[in-house]
């Protein structure tokens, strides 16, 4: 009986302890996101790098072929290459973390300015152009923008007369360091080479930096803030408030509306959890559930920001001289995302 | 009536246990510190993302954003060769063409991958010897600090290579940490090198929170100075005194490995000129002067006063993060070590910021940075024999551990000390000497446990 009662009132007080214990924990748990941690980081974020790889290997192969062969036909084939790697590129600004950074591989791939001068000084030098060559110079002489100054001219004018052969030998061995860089990008993430994407999946339970889910759905929140503030308050707004078109990011190619709307697409991606589709495992709905409004509120945002874009009359060169009140437009529209995004949607992930 | 004594005794017992079992994160531990987590007082960032060292300071008005986001241009602007319609002025010698370049995400260099390919990292030079206020004395033709890269067309002073030395330290229960230390050497030298060159490899501190160290007075940092160790606890602590080339005068050196820069103008102003090549009005001339690189385009200063100002205040109007765990029963029993085995009395955990005319954010702040600004002997391992100023070659300035934990999200190394060689927190501790020997010591006799603890509480910073 004595024992007996020493046993229960022991077990009645160590149950008092442990759920004791767990009512005393000021921040339970409450969420599970991980489905959407994981499907952001392979549909969204990985399917971005896959398409980018394909892209820029592509963009390489229509650049040597120009070498090879000068004619129009590889010319056009050539630009359009390079607008096509734009694309995963820009819709990948987005989520600016990770190893882009960390190993580095960002300046070598959207360095700007180009480095006229010492491009110039290369080309009339006697130096083999050939890729280890080329990974070898600053980022500001490599990467999206050099091909495109050498691609395009500086005008966007430029015919396959005027181009040198140092010219095409330049452009090929760009381009196959571009291609390189982005494979060492995609290769960075992917579970079969360094498997960053696992360091997101893991969020909370064993990744050695997001050390919680609510970490990672930060940092992929905070990716998206940092793309609307950059486009409104930098890409558009700086080259339209100075009136000056040095300061726009892809002028000799005239898309620099593509590369902005490309940007919103990557906060559109990770709202709707696929590249370029949508799935029920976006951003969108841990939002849904909390406040459907605000969901319905920034997918409307998302849209009226890209439209408001691409509704810029002709290149936005001109368009920050011609036609300011469609350029104002835009910019108010991305800043109004920007907004919500800010005051609306990251104190929901601040708060978990 | 016994059972029932019995009975009352056990809920007593169980509710003190209750009480004194559950409070792995409560605040009432004495090593918990009410207000610690937020390390940079009103300016504290409440963020833990890769972003984080990159937040301008929450305290800041409408206006001083706007200043902020002004500065940031020139921050991670790449600067190209002039002429150039923007962004011109880099070279002809450099180390990096931004300031990102080195400072990647406002956070900390790692240690460098491929020889000659340095990222973050540079080297001072001098020869043995002071200069009218004190300074290192140039190496003939090359400066006080190596640039091995330049515009196209024009001659690096030097390559860079490296290779490494590598020794093992033991703790008391037996697990062996293998360490490393890269020896350095200068190869292709542009012009003859004096045989006599020292060599002071640095890898690129964090940039947040700077303002609030530069808002931190002298009187402050004075108070901490032990310099011939009166109260015998085998820890000094010395002033560097620098020369400010603004005022021309002598001041408190607060920046930089050795404390060798009085302010955040002056460190902004020297990093332009000498890691960029970009001249401004503090130093209107090139740092490739009177060496055959130097360059005769009439574009000097390349940096207005105006850009020089506005990049300053991008590195005054950073926050420091919020510390995470601070409460945590473990973190807590790793500050206590961190306490006893006397790390803190470098590192102070606490100090008050003074009163800065310009940025009011950073004014009377509580803040937690673990530093005291102050120079101490760190012993002939992690000696690099180069005086600078007051700073012997066995003396560093306590490393500020503010953020540490966030180096590996922010940065994606572990990768610390003044050369980059520590490839962990543990590895770091067990390079100190010097003043801190005994420091080291302590922990290398901790248990696993232990030593953990004080890992955590670490990266909790």
């Amino acid at each position: 009986m004595y024992t007996k009662s020493i046993l229960s009132v022991l077990s009645l007080s160590l149950f008092i302890v442990f759920t004791g214990c767990k009512k005393e924990n000021p921040n339970p748990i409450t969420y599970d996101y991980a489905a959407q941690i994981n499907n952001i980081a392979n549909n969204v974020i990985v399917k971005t790098y896959t398409s980018f790889d394909e892209k820029t290997s592509i963009l390489a192969s229509s650049l040597a072929a120009l070498q090879s062969n000068p004619n129009d036909i590889n010319l056009t084939a050539a630009r359009d290459a390079w607008k096509e790697a734009r694309i995963p590129w820009e819709s990948s600004e987005g989520f600016l973390f990770g190893p882009v950074e960390t190993e580095g591989i960002d300046p070598s791939i959207d360095s700007w300015p180009v480095n006229t001068v010492d491009l110039n000084a290369v080309l009339a030098s006697s130096a083999t152009l050939d890729k280890n060559y080329i990974n070898s110079l600053e980022g500001t002489l490599k990467g999206f923008h050099t091909i495109e100054w050498l691609l395009f001219g500086i005008s966007g004018n430029k015919t396959i007369n005027d181009f040198t052969p140092r010219e095409f030998e330049y452009l090929a061995g760009c381009s196959a360091a571009l291609e390189d860089a982005i494979h060492q990008l995609y290769i960075a993430w992917i579970p079969s080479g360094g498997n960053f994407v696992n360091k997101l999946v893991t969020a909370g339970s064993g990744s050695n930096i997001y050390t919680s889910q609510k970490a990672a759905l930060e940092e992929i929140i905070n990716g998206i803030i940092t793309i609307a503030d950059e486009v409104g308050n930098g890409k558009i707004y700086d080259p339209f408030s100075e009136q000056n078109v040095s300061k726009e990011e892809s002028r000799f190619s005239a898309n620099s509306k593509i590369d902005f709307a490309n940007n919103i697409r990557s906060i559109k991606n990770i709202w709707l959890g696929d590249y370029n589709a949508e799935n029920s495992l976006g951003f969108s709905s841990i939002i849904k559930e909390k406040n459907s409004t605000l969901d319905t509120k920034i997918r409307t945002q998302i849209d009226e920001a890209i439209e408001s874009i691409l509704n810029i009359p002709g290149t936005f060169s001109d368009a920050i001289f011609n036609h300011p009140a469609e350029v104002q437009n835009a910019q108010d529209k991305v800043r109004a995302l920007q907004l919500s995004l800010e005051s609306e949607v990251d104190p929901i992930i601040s708060n978990l | 009536m016994k059972q029932k004594y019995l009975f009352t005794g056990f809920l007593v017992l169980m509710t003190w246990v209750l009480i004194n079992s559950c409070n792995k994160d409560l605040t009432d531990n004495p090593y918990y510190e009410p207000g610690e987590e937020n390390a940079g007082g009103n300016n504290t960032i409440e963020l833990e993302t890769s972003n984080t060292f990159d937040t301008p300071s929450p305290a800041l008005t409408a206006a001083e954003l706007q200043m902020h986001k002004d500065g940031l241009v020139f921050f991670e602007g790449k600067f190209v060769t002039n002429p150039a319609p923007v962004q011109g002025g880099l070279g002809p010698l450099f180390n990096q063409s931004s300031c990102e370049g080195c400072h990647a995400k406002n956070g900390r260099a790692g240690f460098p991958v491929f020889q000659n390919d340095l990222g973050g990292l540079l080297l001072r030079i001098s020869i043995n010897g002071s200069g009218p206020h004190g300074e290192p004395v140039n190496v003939p033709y090359f400066g006080t600090q190596l640039q091995n890269k330049a515009i196209i067309g024009v001659l690096p002073e030097a390559q860079v290579n490296w290779t490494m030395e590598s020794h093992d330290e033991m703790f008391a229960d037996g697990e062996v940490l293998a360490l490393q230390k890269p020896v350095f050497s200068l190869n292709n030298p542009y012009t003859p090198l004096s045989e006599n060159t020292l060599i002071s490899p640095r890898v690129a501190p964090p940039v947040f929170g700077l303002g609030l160290l530069d808002a931190i007075s002298e009187s402050t940092i004075l108070s901490n100075a032990d310099e011939n160790d009166l109260n015998h606890d085998g820890i000094s602590g010395k002033a560097n005194y620098v020369w400010d080339d603004l005022n021309a005068k002598t001041a408190i050196g607060k920046f930089g490995w050795k404390a060798s820069q009085p302010n955040l103008y002056q460190q902004s102003a020297k990093a332009f000129n000498e890691d960029m090549g970009l001249t401004s009005t503090l130093y209107n001339i090139e740092s490739s002067n009177g060496q055959i690189q130097s360059d005769a385009y009439p574009d000097d200063p390349e940096l207005s006063t105006q850009d020089l100002e506005l990049t300053t205040f991008y590195t005054q109007s950073l926050g420091a993060p919020r510390r995470r765990n601070a409460s945590n029963a473990t973190v807590l029993k790793g500050k206590q070590i961190f306490i006893e085995a006397k790390c803190a009395s470098c590192h102070i955990p606490k100090l008050v910021t003074g009163i800065t005319v310009d940025n009011p954010f950073n004014n009377n702040q509580t803040i937690f940075p673990y530093t005291d600004l102050l120079l101490h002997d760190m012993g002939t391992a992690l000696a690099d024999n180069r005086p600078d100023y007051l700073a012997n070659g066995q003396e560093w300035r306590t490393a500020p551990l503010w953020g540490i934990g966030l180096t590996e999200i922010v940065n994606g190394h572990t990768n610390f000390l003044h050369d980059g060689r520590a490839r962990n927190i543990m590895e770091a501790i067990l390079w100190h000497g010097g003043e801190a020997e005994s420091s080291k010591n302590y922990v290398k006799k901790l248990s696993k446990t232990d030593r953990n603890a004080l890992e955590y509480f670490l990266k909790s910073l």
